[in-house]
């Protein structure tokens, strides 16, 4: 992962807190598509690799423990080329 | 139309997807679709709707209605069955189009679509404008608003009188939809008026939109709402970006500390407009130096009534039954508190004076999201407010589980209108004469154990 530590759940957490301006104790589990949109971003650029995610990966995403565990398995899955 | 949007040269490149789209393709394109639509029933002085995600066929379906003479009635593509089944039900167009397959990959901001025409019902369309877009739910009055031809051309042209528009020979990096005015007018139909590239990015990320902005030569401005200045001022640029001239966007206020990192990064002027579905765009500030005010574009007038910003506008853009207090008189009334500066002219938005937020851009109505949750079964009451992101507190007329509430929403609301926070509450704060309680520290404290 680039020497990136794991991604955690706190991670998370604390990128939506940048996006709702709330502190990440009140950012609320469920997301949408624009919180989504956020998260991926903002993990790619944390690794500096894109996320090969598909349409139905990202459509069964509705909470920050969906994320995770999405982000987690792209990320540990062999960077292309 | 065809004198509007199609008088530049042939050879001119209208649109990258990536793969350029000169004007003479587009034009072929829109010809075969509007034999494709009148085939299946759509006639002059009726309508189209079209249930489009951005994508070349919802560009090609709405100048080919056009070109038939036709209404277009725009859908939002992430609305439910449900809403879009109420909606067609009080429209009536002639004829739906629809993707019957879409591809492209995740995050896509333009999508690969095949699309299926299918007839609906016969008569006319339900008012002569061009285009018909809805605000936050379609029923009640004032929700569904209309646009003709005229307005629409107006529009274009006091886009070409705005200093630090996109020039003729530029490019504009599209990242709003093109279904909501600022994407359709200030995007689609300026640039194919002014001869302006339209090109949206291969993917909703900041890289993708740096990558299209580094693809040509041609000055460059980013056209979005303040979600994507975060998402760019978050981006490590891998080079130097000559070609980046301007971001402008639309939508809500933009914090300062956002736009001071974006301005910090790219060294580039934040633009900032200020539109409404009605007029589409009223005034602007794109060279950023009246944040958070903005100049009246020209040919509109904005003036202060009771702190309510009212502005310019001939007739009522309301279909069907208009409410008196959104507009009267050749004045729509805006609900945004707000002041006009009489020496500078300058506007100054305050922000909402009824229940619509913003999100992502995106107008939502509370009172429709409220009205859909109390509506479900098992729901005996709700209330649903704005605490930093739409917050339902629901209480139950029996078992009734957040998992199941969230499901039944899912049916009937568009994600984006959907509350982020559900709280299922035994009895909702009540007034001692029984009324629900709106306050969100009252709610926040009845929610806490």
């Amino acid at each position: 992962m680039g020497g990136q530590p794991d991604l955690g759940r706190a991670d998370l957490l604390t990128m939506l807190a940048e996006l709702t301006t709330k502190p990440a104790a009140e950012v609320p589990d469920r997301i949408g598509s624009m919180e989504l949109a956020w998260l991926v971003h903002l993990v790619e650029q944390r690794y500096d690799r894109q996320l090969d995610l598909t349409d139905d990966e990202l459509a069964g995403i509705r909470t920050v423990d969906d994320a995770l565990a999405v982000f987690r398995a792209s990320l540990t899955a062999p960077a292309d080329g | 139309m065809d004198e509007v949007l199609f008088a530049g040269r042939p050879t001119d490149i209208c649109l990258r997807l990536p793969e350029p789209i000169d004007r003479a393709t587009l034009h072929r394109l829109v010809t075969a679709a509007q034999d494709r639509l009148v085939a299946a029933g759509l006639r002059p002085g009726g309508a189209a709707a079209l249930r489009l995600p951005p994508s070349l066929a919802y560009v090609v379906n709405l100048l080919a209605t056009w070109r038939a003479g036709a209404q277009a009635i725009l859908l939002d593509h992430r609305l439910t069955d449900h809403e879009v089944d109420r909606a067609l039900a009080r429209l009536t167009p002639q004829v739906v189009v629809a993707p019957v397959r879409s591809g492209g990959g995740a995050l896509r901001i333009f999508v690969d679509v095949t699309e299926g025409v299918s007839g609906y019902a016969d008569g006319p369309a339900v008012s002569g404008h061009a285009v018909i877009q809805l605000s936050s739910g379609s029923t009640g009055p004032s929700k569904v608003i209309g646009r003709t031809a005229a307005d629409l051309v107006a529009e274009v042209r006091r886009y070409t009188r705005i200093d630090g528009v996109a020039l003729p020979g530029e490019r504009i990096i599209l990242l709003p939809s093109m279904v909501h005015v600022l994407g359709l007018v200030g995007g689609l139909l300026y640039g194919l008026h002014a001869g302006v590239e339209l090109v949206p990015p291969e993917r909703l990320s900041g890289d993708a939109v740096l990558a299209a902005i580094s693809a040509g030569a041609t000055p460059a401005t980013v056209l979005g709402v303040p979600f994507h200045i975060g998402l760019l001022a978050s981006t490590r640029p891998t080079g130097p970006l000559p070609q980046f001239r301007r971001m402008t966007t639309g939508g809500e206020l933009v914090p300062a500390a956002v736009a001071q990192a974006f301005t910090d990064r790219y060294g580039v002027p934040l633009g900032n407009m200020y539109g409404m579905t009605e007029v589409g765009v009223i005034g602007t500030d794109l060279h950023g130096s009246h944040r958070p005010s903005i100049l009246p574009a020209p040919g509109i007038e904005v003036r202060e009534t009771d702190g309510e910003l009212w502005v310019s506008c001939p007739a009522s853009p309301y279909v069907g039954l208009s409410d008196p207090t959104r507009w009267a008189d050749g004045w729509l009334h805006t609900r945004d508190a707000g002041t006009v500066d009489p020496a500078t002219g300058l506007v100054t938005v305050r922000g909402r004076l009824d229940s619509q937020v913003s999100v992502g851009g995106m107008k939502v109505d509370l009172t429709e999201v409220e009205a859909t949750v109390a509506e479900l079964p098992g729901v005996s009451a709700a209330v649903v407010v704005w605490d930093d992101g739409i917050t339902a507190y629901v209480q139950p007329d029996g078992p009734l589980s957040e998992e199941t509430l969230d499901k039944l929403l899912a049916e009937r609301l568009a994600g984006y209108k959907r509350p982020r926070v559900l709280h299922l509450l035994d009895s909702l704060p009540r007034t001692t004469t029984g009324k629900l309680v709106r306050s969100t520290d009252a709610l926040r404290s009845a929610a806490t154990p």
